[in-house]
């Protein structure tokens, strides 16, 4: 599997953000967040239950267009715009959903596809390999359970081996194998790219080499 | 203050002034008078139509909130005066043809305006959030946008041949008239989109002061 | 990029294969939409009885069950990525343009296989003149081209608002009524041994103002 990843991310990554923040209408989502990361390596995103982790993590896939502030990431030392990055990065966050009327293979096809990879069945394929649901491939979504599920968005996230990996509290629902499933990807992915990993779960927390931490008040500092 | 002031005198002058001062068009007798506050309406239902949809566009662009202030505020004042002009046509409508509506080709016009005010006003009133309703609208504003060239001059024109209407004289006669009816004409005119103006602006500057109302009281909360 | 050209066709491509699966295997909003299409027809076909010569009611009446027709099967494209939450998937796969493309080709044969059933239910009970062929499907396809362009572009609008449907179709009406009017009045006059050469070209024009404007808005529709 290493062999794929390095593939594929033979780029550098950096994300350099500065002043970033974000209000829902005149709800807190963000407070203003200055950092700067890169590859390779694992960062852990923490804070409090609304202090922000999920809207960080939608901001930096290119989901969610900020209020305030800037963000720049770079792959390989080119900068890339919101609309392109959302289309390179790995994503994998709770709301995520599929189409309930496509199987998990179906769904993984698709995105592969659209995305434009070269052999979009076998790319399905390996990502449902990597999570360990090639067993279920051909069932419907509906059909999975919440934890298979959640190995699904895993999956969806590893597609095409991203240089980027943005995993939004990837164990909920998991059991004993599957959160070792998490943790064997993002050492994987850490090997020669970056994953940003947003959690409370202690075991995951230890999977980041570097941190950032958000408060609810007040600004957020790389530790 | 004083120019507000001046405004209203200004209109109300000019009004009295085209009953008593101002001759009648011979064709349309009495009901020449309807030219001084038909027409000018419906001239600023179209300015606030161009006005509402280039701050919708400059809007998406640089996605200031003032720019959808003004879209808003545009709207919402052209609907106003879109009824007025499409209410004082319908009358005048009534008291030259004998009926309120013909789908003539400038009544069609006004009354498709109307619709694009609506929807726009509807569209408004249905999504949650500052910045998306913002966004949103300025994306059907855009989208409205090319249909009015068509609503405007060519869909008339095709209910014109469908439904051939009866030998009007043109409203736009006012031109060739005496240069009294063209001078209240005129001053109506401007009078008018004085008065736009002025509101645009009360309108927008509330909208900016509850903006930052709120802003503040969300900061110190 | 030029990788960038050809990974949005496949990404239009993808999305109207998804688009049909999906379709294919639920099926209830081509049910829906062909029910209320013949529903309407049957209903304006009772009410105003068999036309015979009258090719301008003809012609007005068709063009009312269309839009009907669309105004209940076209929003249902963006609608159903709404309610399944899916929107967040699709955006991470294809850029909006591609989005917009891939549910507009969708509608347009969505509409297509409406229209097979509707139109010739609808000449065979309105009992009106054999139509020129030629002509009349010239503005037919025309005709719902530019309903689709107008209706998807709109529909991907109004499914984010609250109560989707209920305002679909006000939204639609402004942008829908150049087409009716082309639309109308080119039936009427394939039926009155006239030319269409005037109609098709406002068509056309529509149809491509639509489609261009909507190139340039669909990447503002979705930031949140």
């Amino acid at each position: 599997m290493s062999a794929a990843l390095a593939g594929a991310v033979l780029c550098s990554l950096t994300l350099e953000a500065a002043g970033l923040a974000h209000r829902y209408g005149r709800r807190r989502g963000l407070d203003p967040l200055s950092f700067r990361v890169a590859s390779p390596g694992v960062v852990a995103l923490t804070g409090p239950n609304g202090s922000g982790k999920s809207t960080l993590l939608r901001i930096v896939a290119g989901l969610l267009r900020p209020t305030t502030g800037s963000l720049s990431v770079a792959f390989g030392g080119e900068s890339v715009p919101a609309a392109a990055r959302r289309l390179r990065v790995g994503f994998a966050s709770p709301e995520l959903a599929f189409y309930d009327e496509l199987s998990a293979e179906e769904n993984l096809t698709f995105a592969a596809e659209a995305r434009g990879l070269p052999d979009p069945g076998a790319a399905a394929g390996a990502a449902l390999e990597r999570v360990g649901l090639a067993a279920r491939a051909r069932d419907l979504v509906p059909e999975l359970s919440s934890g298979m599920q959640q190995r699904l968005r895993l999956a969806f996230a590893v597609l095409g081996a991203p240089p980027l990996l943005l995993l939004d509290e990837p164990g909920s629902h998991l059991d004993e194998e599957g959160c070792a499933t998490v943790a064997r990807v993002v050492d994987e992915q850490a090997e020669a790219g970056l994953v940003i990993l947003a959690t409370n779960d202690e075991r995951e927390t230890k999977l980041g080499t570097q941190r950032i931490e958000l408060r609810r008040r007040g600004l957020g500092d790389p530790a | 203050m004083i120019a507000r002031g001046l405004l209203f005198v200004w209109i109300a002058v000019w009004m009295v002034l085209g009953f008593v001062w101002a001759p009648v068009v011979p064709v349309l007798g009495d009901t020449t008078r309807v030219l001084y506050f038909h027409i000018p309406a419906a001239w600023v239902t179209v300015l606030a139509l161009a006005w509402s949809m280039i701050q919708s566009v400059l809007y998406l662009a640089k996605r200031r909130m003032e720019h959808d202030d003004h879209a808003a505020a545009a709207a919402e004042l052209g609907i106003l005066f879109c009824i007025v002009a499409t209410i004082s046509g319908s009358l005048w409508a009534k008291a030259m043809w004998g009926s309120y509506w013909n789908w003539d080709p400038r009544e069609t016009s006004i009354f498709f305006l109307l619709l694009i005010y609506a929807a726009y006003l509807a569209l408004r009133s249905a999504v949650d959030g500052e910045e998306r309703r913002a966004r949103l609208s300025a994306i059907y504003s855009a989208a409205a946008f090319v249909a009015v060239p068509f609503l405007m001059f060519i869909v008339p024109r095709i209910y014109d041949s469908l439904h051939p209407s009866p030998i009007l004289p043109s409203p736009r006669e006012k031109g060739s008239m005496d240069p009294r009816i063209r001078t209240v004409f005129l001053a109506m005119l401007v009078g008018f989109t004085a008065l736009f103006w002025w509101l645009l602006s009360l309108r927008t500057r509330f909208a900016r002061v509850e903006r930052r109302r709120l802003d503040a009281a969300a900061a110190g909360a | 990029m030029a990788r960038s050209a050809s990974s949005s066709a496949a990404a239009v491509w993808a999305i109207l294969r998804k688009e049909c699966r999906s379709e294919w295997r639920t099926r209830y909003g081509l049910n829906a939409a062909l029910l209320f299409a013949i529903t309407s027809l049957a209903g304006v076909s009772f009410a105003v009885g068999p036309l015979g010569d009258r090719t301008d009611i003809l012609s007005g009446m068709l063009w009312v069950v269309l839009l009907f027709a669309a105004l209940a099967s076209l929003s249902h494209a963006f609608v159903r990525e709404i309610e399944g939450h899916t929107l967040t998937l699709l955006r991470l796969v294809a850029t909006p343009t591609a989005i917009g493309l891939g549910k507009l080709l969708f509608n347009l044969i969505f509409l297509a296989v409406i229209e097979a059933v509707t139109v010739p239910l609808f000449l065979l009970l309105m009992g009106g003149p054999p139509p020129k062929w030629g002509r009349f499907a010239l503005v037919l396809i025309l005709g719902s081209v530019a309903l689709a362009a107008a209706c998807t572009l709109v529909s991907a609008i109004i499914a984010q608002t609250r109560g989707r449907g209920a305002l679909f179709a006000g939204a639609s009406l402004p942008l829908l009524l150049p087409v009716l009017a082309a639309a109308v009045k080119g039936t009427r006059a394939q039926w009155q041994g006239g030319t269409v050469g005037a109609e098709a070209s406002i068509l056309i024009a529509y149809a491509a103002a639509v489609f261009g404007v909507s190139l340039l808005l669909y990447d503002h529709l979705w930031e949140d």
